[in-house]
């Protein structure tokens, strides 16, 4: 599981996208939406992509901190206003829930509450479409909640462990 | 017998008629400059030959003698309307794939030519090289040797007659190596119609119907079509008619193009003849089958025409759209670029003359005009939806373009219903914006793989087996 920030600016639009993603699936939140995605294909300059459901190709071509990208038959051009950081880099502010990043089912989990994890630590083991991922801590502290069971089938964004 | 021809031009109608060429078996050879050293139309053809500069009729003889090519096939703009390169090709008896000198001169003199159509019976807009009278403004300052829409000024007030006339006299001058300049009567909203002739030497004179070309940004045209909406079977057939006597008067030989403009009352006048092939002639290919360019071989190797005039028949509806390296946002100024991504569009009913490939150069010596998309179908209605279709799949990445303002234009209401005049870009000034508003998610996604290495580097580990076995696969 990766979990990444990347800030954007277009058409004097400032956009925080957060793409959080395992073996080419995953969830991509912006604004107050969430999108669930698969990545079927991802090249230098282009890529093959389902988003909400809808197929996709695009063609990409990146002119400095400009990414220009070709999707749907329309052209867009996103500015890079800094460099793409790791959710946990992001959020100094991390809240400390960990969600489901997509609908599946809880396979393990390796914590229990009272327990001291460190940043990174694998708390749960989901299987989603088929492929296991580990959803891990995304700051040391105590675990103060644990919100599902082995064997329960969650839905993507469902509470699964607080951490404080 | 033509056995090898040069090409005097660069860009999409080099390659088009190499492909006529080849279809021909005649040999083809290109011409380029230094900045086109890498140019898609020299790959494209059989030989190649460097040249100084493409409006140099020694240099294109030279080029000529020394492939050895027997004639000379000028395209558009450049040589293709001077009498420089057809006189020189008269001295050094090889054939120009085009009319003689004498009409090119006649008609590339604007007064001239409407002096002449006048006397042929062809209505035509009234013109004047001194002050007009007061009441016929506006009017348009024009230059006597261009086209283009460069020397072209629009005057409302007479007061700034003599400002405009200098104007437009400097830039002409410029463009033209000719400062003549005269005035002409401006025709409000109108549509540009023109119809395609052409000569053979045997004195038969045809037309090949109209071409209505109204959509246009600064005086240059940008989307073609035929049949015209506006035209009744009457009106198309009384133009038909002025057409041919305009071809007549002055004994026609090869492709040419008769331009009338069309007021909202139907009433028309003769606006030039262009003694060449024009660009937008892919549409009238597309809707009658004829090969405009083989025809301007046959007929310069002497054969009469294949066909009479009774014989030709249009079959459905063909556009054109005209692909430039520009920003119609930032007032359509040329960009310049490497061509990153080009994936033009396929499938029924498309035509692409291109210019370009992926790793071109899009340089500021020539053009910006990239590729002519041309799309056919059985209806007017039916070859907009096909346009829309080849416009929104046609992904074009690493210099900015026309395509989405194409699209917008294609996909409006006015277009749908034929309401175009010459006046539609300047009257829509909302469609050269794309429309604001959320970029999609896929786009947010796109752009962020790309950004990310370690994206990149996780996905590169998905395979088919895993979509396969997600049963994330779209068709599953």
């Amino acid at each position: 599981m990766t979990g990444r920030e990347y800030h954007w600016n277009t058409a004097d639009r400032d956009i925080v996208v957060r793409i959080e993603e395992s073996n080419g699936a995953g969830l991509l939140h912006v604004d107050d939406r969430t999108v669930p995605f698969t990545i079927l294909d991802s090249a230098a300059d282009s890529g093959w992509i389902v988003v909400d459901g809808q197929n996709q190709r695009f063609y990409r071509h990146r002119d400095r901190d400009t990414v220009v990208v070709w999707i749907g038959g329309r052209t867009y051009r996103l500015n890079r206003v800094e460099k793409g950081k790791s959710l946990e880099e992001a959020a100094g502010s991390s809240s400390g829930e960990i969600r489901a990043l997509m609908p599946g089912k809880v396979l393990r989990i390796d914590v229990a509450v009272g327990d001291t994890v460190t940043e990174r630590q694998s708390v749960v083991i989901m299987e989603s479409m088929k492929m296991e991922s580990a959803l891990v801590a995304s700051r040391a502290g105590t675990v103060k909640s644990i919100h599902c069971q082995v064997g329960q089938v969650v839905e993507m964004n469902e509470l699964l462990v607080v951490i404080e | 017998m033509i056995r090898k021809v040069l090409v005097a031009n660069r860009g999409e109608i080099a390659i088009r008629i190499f492909h006529t060429l080849r279809e021909m078996d005649i040999r083809a050879v290109a011409v380029f400059t230094e900045p086109d050293a890498q140019a898609l139309h020299v790959r494209s053809a059989d030989e190649f030959q460097r040249i100084e500069s493409y409006l140099d009729a020694n240099e294109i003889i030279r080029a000529a003698k020394e492939s050895g090519a027997d004639a000379i096939h000028p395209g558009y703009g450049f040589l293709s309307e001077s009498t420089s390169l057809s006189t020189a090709c008269e001295t050094s008896g090889i054939k120009l794939i085009g009319p003689k000198t004498d009409t090119i001169h006649r008609m590339g003199d604007k007064l001239e030519s409407k002096l002449l159509m006048r006397k042929a019976g062809v209505p035509v807009v009234p013109s004047w090289d001194g002050d007009p009278p007061k009441s016929e403004f506006p009017v348009l300052v024009k230059a006597v040797g261009g086209g283009g829409g460069k020397g072209m000024r629009l005057v409302t007030d007479p007061a700034q007659l003599a400002d405009a006339m200098a104007a437009a006299a400097r830039e002409a001058g410029k463009a033209f190596n000719d400062d003549r300049v005269f005035i002409e009567k401006y025709v409000s909203d109108p549509r540009h119609i023109e119809f395609q002739i052409l000569g053979d030497t045997h004195g038969n004179a045809i037309h090949v119907f109209e071409r209505e070309c109204s959509i246009q940004r600064r005086h240059q045209k940008i989307i073609e079509e035929t049949p015209s909406p506006a035209l009744t079977p009457e009106l198309r057939a009384q133009m038909g008619e002025a057409a041919v006597a305009a071809a007549r008067a002055v004994d026609y030989v090869s492709a040419g193009t008769v331009e009338f403009i069309v007021g909202p009352d139907g009433r028309f006048f003769f606006l030039e003849m262009n003694t060449r092939l024009q660009v937008e002639h892919p549409v009238t290919e597309m809707t009658t089958g004829i090969d405009l360019v083989r025809e301007q071989i046959r007929i310069a190797d002497g054969h009469p025409l294949s066909f009479q005039q009774s014989d030709l028949r249009q079959t459905g509806h063909a556009i054109e759209c005209r692909l430039y390296a520009e920003v119609p946002e930032e007032n359509f100024r040329p960009d310049t670029g490497t061509i990153a991504i080009y994936k033009p569009p396929i499938g029924p009913g498309i035509r692409l003359d291109s210019g370009i490939d992926e790793g071109s150069t899009v340089s500021f010596h020539y053009d910006p005009m990239l590729a002519k998309l041309v799309v056919w179908a059985g209806s007017r209605d039916s070859a907009i939806e096909r346009m829309k279709r080849a416009l929104s799949e046609f992904a074009l990445l690493g210099v900015r373009n026309n395509i989405e303002f194409l699209n917008r234009v294609i996909s409006s209401a006015d277009f749908a219903s034929g309401k175009i005049t010459t006046h539609f870009i300047e009257h829509h000034a909302d469609l050269l914006h794309a429309p604001t508003g959320d970029v999609p998610v896929g786009a947010l996604l796109a752009a962020s793989l790309g950004a990310s290495r370690a994206a990149a580097k996780t996905t590169g580990t998905t395979t088919f087996a895993d979509v396969w076995a997600s049963g994330a696969w779209p068709n599953s």
